[in-house]
């Protein structure tokens, strides 16, 4: 449980190399790891126990060399040096026998940093269940924890341990019945299954991004999402305007002086009567329409992407900037939001309440289902057409 | 050949039933064996058909006339005979261009251009004939300088004043849905239009100048591929000592002149002629004054027009015909205008209205067909920039004095311009009327309504030049092909209201994608595509690709494309437009085929004008349902056609990118 937060607390993080000491080391040292396979961990710690004389005293000095290391952070590296100075081993023959049987027991995990080995804690209930693996398991264990959360395909783990396919296919259930990897769908191969450890999110590659979920889309929650960001980006780009917002009663003064000037004159042409009262639409008095601001700030997937994690919607999740595009370039295609610009969107307004389309598709003939079989006569033709029938209201000629 | 000659069956049916309307049986039937057969000759046309030559001469009389059909006489010892079908086409639409006649230039010029569309072509003097009969040549004309709305002329001559008005008014009234039905209904023996022979030469004169009206030639009735054996013939002639050069860029360059000849050609014909104005007034020659002014200084006497045939000025034995190409520009004004009118809101499209307007006159035809240098698919150079027209901000203004024009815009724009204070609901505290407005304000106000034309992603206008905001460009040929995609998109969307049109502005923004892909960038699961994908595939208006991975080719290992062409899927929908229309005839022929009893009955001489008295009430029941189904289905039509000059008449072949 304690591995799953910090997990989560590294992932987004680990995108910007170097910026803290510690997480650094952790980015190198996992490709280096990479590169470097753990030898058979389980062959060297044996040897080693049986070296070790009195059990009892060991026994206890193992338990506080390891809650020694749990004091400090969770995910610490450490390196040899720093478990000499935690001080509980009186010589270093002692140290590495406490530290081989710590990794016996799979309380510790050896690792490889610039060739230099250090050990990373694990947590007890893990550590139980890793003892109960035979070795098939243990191997396949070890590969799956290399991918990290990228995950591995299963044909991939079968070319790299050379097991039978059987073989590989029980393991591998038997590993998820400890509950120690799970299984999930590629986005990108939805035929592959990948393999990864269970306390770890699958990466975007493998899961894709904020807007899916086990491989699909997460509809309701773009829904959701992208009803919010329209409305949010109508805001921003968008002003309500009341009806007779600019209510004036016309001077009539002008209009005065030109029927004065007509009368006096005694002359009637329209081009000196009086001049055209500008025309006003007339407007229902509640109703109110969309029009764009005038000096709108244009939202960018940047600025909406900032918005969204403002708002603590996701729960817990972030939205990039590159998922804010991609919801907001959907919206587009949807025909709900357009470009402002290259990188910036605006509400796109329908005028008119009625959706007309073209002269085409409002007739039946443009979303008429049978209108590559209908022919000039026949059983489907203008005469005997029902959708014609029905938009019209007359009677079509009956076929039998 | 040029694109917009492109034949197919739909049109080819859907012009014949046009031809069978408007002229008869007779041509209609001549006119549906050129259809079906293509180019013929006389005797060709003979063999094709169970008419006799003389029924066919008849019948191509008419269709040349009514320039349907090319011949080619001017080139060939046998002439033979092929359809026009731009022209054709056309018939459709004489109502509407009737109707922008009106709306531009008032109700005198529209109706020259009506008898104009009906008869095809005709010399200046036989109109005039036509109109004012040369028996009574406006007798009392004197009075007519002061009087412009009161009193109203009588004509003494009765039957031949309204023998001519019947007839413009024939054409008017069906054309315009009856908007002239009010005069004629009041039987009222004096004419709203064309008073005078005057304002009927004025009103000539303006459409000639406008370029509506042109000159008719004899190589307007070569077809285009005859048009351009004798354009090429002339230039070879000229340089090339009429041999075809052998060499690359030579060949190259006979088709740059070829292209020029042509455009010199064609251009000749729009080319308003020096008339001399012996007896017109001098003010009268400045076009943009309005007719009035024009009869308030005139008071000179008209010398009687010569009857018969013989004209004695050169002016009257032109003769002359309506410019198609204006008529594509005029509709694609008012579909542009539809257009800003759906996004931005009634006020700022008149905005735009009056801007297309300001330019038209200036602009010629929607789209270049012979563009120089000719267009090459295979070098890269972008094409020639098209002729610009330019708007300034104060030509708009000038026009602008009927309307509000602070609606339609953001409330605190208009706030700081007219420096008058909001209050918390966005009303204006001290309502601002717009006719007292300075004109700097009114100026910033317009373009304010401008700029929300220029942000709109159609980029209905484009800023030019000038300081601030006075000149402004409107770039027709990319507005026209983002006019297209949002057709089709709108009949995509019409017909798969949920993914349809995603997935179209998906692969356009794209390219070629598999499913997943598609999936991902329209965020939906990849599954669902696949129907909306097959429906669309059949329907034409996206293409499938299947790509081996391996060298068998099986489903499992190939790579599956969905990609979407924008002028394919522009043909198809023209071409399910025109059988759309088809189906809107036939319909109407239906329609009437119930109610033909009735309307024989209503068509009786005796009973017409009387229908409450002879006809039954399930009989006039029957005749005003029908007459509601024919509107509604004719007004259909005409909204069918607008979407035929978006996809056709605006832009040339689309190359795709």
């Amino acid at each position: 449980m304690l591995r799953l937060d910090i997990n989560k607390k590294f992932e987004p993080l680990r995108s910007c190399v170097g910026m803290h000491k510690k997480l650094h080391d952790h980015y190198n040292f996992q490709i280096i790891f990479e590169m470097a396979t753990e030898p058979s961990a389980s062959a060297t710690p044996v040897k080693q126990e049986n070296g070790v004389a009195s059990a009892a005293g060991t026994a206890s000095r193992f338990d506080q060399l390891y809650d020694k290391c749990a004091t400090s952070p969770p995910g610490t590296v450490f390196f040899q040096r720093d478990l000499s100075a935690l001080q509980v081993a009186d010589t270093m023959e002692e140290l590495l026998g406490l530290i081989n049987g710590l990794c016996a027991q799979h309380l510790l995990k050896q690792l490889l940093f610039d060739n230099e080995p250090c050990w990373k804690l694990r947590d007890r209930r893990e550590a139980e269940k890793l003892r109960t693996l035979t070795p098939d398991e243990h191997v396949l264990y070890q590969h799956i924890d290399q991918a990290q959360n990228e995950g591995v395909w299963s044909k991939a783990l079968r070319a790299k341990t050379n097991f039978a396919q059987p073989t590989l296919t029980k393991c591998l259930k038997s590993l998820e019945s400890k509950d120690l990897v799970q299984s999930i769908m590629s986005v990108k191969f939805p035929a592959r299954k990948m393999y990864l450890l269970k306390y770890l999110t699958p990466s975007e590659d493998i899961a894709g991004g904020l807007w899916q979920n086990n491989g699909d889309f997460d509809m309701a929650m773009i829904d959701e999402l992208s009803n919010a960001a329209r409305q949010k980006i109508e805001e921003l780009t968008c002003v309500r305007v009341p009806a007779k917002w600019n209510n004036y009663q016309r001077s009539e003064r002008a209009a005065a002086i030109a029927h004065k000037k007509a009368h006096v004159l005694g002359l009637r042409d329209i081009e000196d009567g009086a001049p055209v009262r500008p025309y006003k639409l007339p407007v229902h008095g509640s109703s109110t329409r969309l029009v764009y601001k005038s000096n709108p700030t244009y939202p960018t997937a940047t600025t909406m992407a900032a918005w969204l994690n403002g708002t603590d919607v996701l729960k817990g999740k972030v939205a990039r900037d590159v998922d804010m595009e991609q919801l907001l370039e959907m919206m587009v295609l949807d025909g709900r939001l357009e470009k402002a610009s290259a990188i910036s969107y605006r509400t796109a307004l329908n005028i008119n309440d009625t959706k007309t389309l073209n002269g085409f598709v409002d007739a039946p003939c443009g979303t008429c289902p049978v209108f590559d079989l209908c022919a000039d006569d026949g059983d489907i033709s203008a005469r005997t057409c029902v959708y014609f029938g029905e938009w019209l209201g007359t009677e079509s000629e009956e076929i039998y | 050949m040029s694109y917009t000659q492109h034949e197919t069956p739909a049109l080819a049916e859907l012009c014949s039933f046009l031809v069978q309307d408007i002229y008869g049986e007779l041509a209609a039937r001549v006119y549906s064996i050129l259809a079906r057969y293509g180019r013929q000759n006389l005797n060709q046309l003979v063999r094709a058909s169970y008419l006799n030559r003389r029924q066919i001469s008849l019948g191509l009389v008419t269709l040349v006339q009514s320039h349907l059909v090319f011949h080619s006489s001017r080139v060939s010892p046998v002439t033979a005979y092929e359809i026009d079908w731009q022209q054709s086409y056309a018939l459709v639409r004489f109502g509407k261009v009737v109707k922008s006649v009106e709306d531009r230039f008032g109700k005198n010029a529209s109706a020259i251009v009506g008898n104009l569309l009906e008869h095809g072509h005709t010399r200046i003097g036989d109109l005039k004939n036509a109109l004012f009969p040369p028996q009574n040549p406006s007798e009392d004309y004197g009075d007519e300088g002061t009087n412009g709305a009161g009193a109203k002329r009588k004509r003494a001559n009765g039957t031949n004043a309204n023998g001519a008005d019947g007839k413009v008014n024939g054409i008017v009234n069906g054309a315009t849905n009856g908007a002239l039905e009010e005069e004629q209904g009041t039987g009222a023996p004096d004419k709203m239009y064309l008073k005078t022979v005057d304002e009927f030469y004025d009103a000539i004169h303006l459409l000639m100048q406008t370029g509506w009206v042109m000159k008719v030639d004899e190589m307007q009735y070569l077809s285009p591929g005859d048009y351009h054996q004798v354009a090429l013939t002339q230039v070879l002639d000229e340089r090339w000592n009429g041999q075809m050069p052998s060499g690359t860029k030579d060949k190259g360059n006979v088709k740059k002149d070829l292209c020029q000849r042509k455009r010199n050609i064609r251009d000749a014909w729009a080319e308003p002629p020096q008339f001399v104005k012996t007896k017109r007034n001098p003010n009268s020659g400045t076009y943009e004054q309005s007719n009035k002014r024009i009869k308030i200084n005139g008071t000179h006497a008209l010398p009687s027009s010569g009857g018969g045939d013989n004209f004695d000025n050169a002016e009257d034995r032109l003769p002359i015909r309506i410019n198609r190409d204006k008529i594509a520009v005029a509709m694609r004004t008012d579909q542009l205008v539809r257009l800003a009118e759906q996004r931005l809101g009634t006020t700022t499209a008149r905005i735009y209205e009056i801007m297309l307007r300001e330019i038209e006159s200036q602009v010629p035809r929607c789209f270049e067909e012979w563009p120089d240098p000719p267009p090459d698919p295979k070098s890269a150079e972008p094409p020639p920039p098209p002729p610009t027209y330019l708007v300034t901000t104060r030509e708009v203004e000038l026009r602008t004095k009927d309307f509000d024009i602070c609606e339609g815009l953001d409330p605190q724009a208009v706030s700081k311009i007219t420096g008058r204070s909001l209050d918390r609901n966005l009303k204006m505290e001290d309502p601002v009327d717009p006719a007292d407005l300075g004109q700097y304000q009114r100026f910033e106000l317009i373009h304010a309504h401008i700029d929300l034309l220029s942000r709109d992603p159609f980029r209905f206008v484009t800023w030019h030049s000038g300081s601030g905001h006075s000149e402004w460009q409107i770039e027709f040929g990319e507005i026209a092909q983002r006019h297209i995609q949002q057709e089709i998109e709108n009949t995509v969307s019409a017909r798969k209201p949920q993914f349809g049109l995603k997935l179209i502005r998906a692969l356009k923004k794209k390219g070629k994608l598999d499913e997943r892909q598609a999936g991902l960038t329209m965020m939906i699961p990849a599954a669902e595509i696949r129907g909306v994908v097959n429906d669309l595939a059949v329907q034409g208006f996206v293409q499938t690709q299947e790509v081996p991975k391996v060298e068998r080719r099986e489903a499992k290992h190939s790579i599956h494309l969905i990609w979407y062409d924008r002028q394919r899927a522009r043909e198809k929908l023209l071409h399910d437009t025109y059988k759309g229309m088809i189906r809107i005839i036939q319909r109407i022929a239906f329609e009437r085929e119930k109610v033909q009893a009735v309307l024989e009955k209503a068509e009786r001489t005796d009973v017409r004008g009387n229908e409450s008295r002879f006809l039954g009430r399930d009989e006039l029941d029957m005749l005003n349902s029908w007459k509601d189904v024919e509107e509604r289905l004719l007004l259909q039509l005409s909204r069918e056609d607008d979407l035929v000059a978006i996809l056709r008449d605006f832009h040339g072949a689309l190359i795709s990118s």
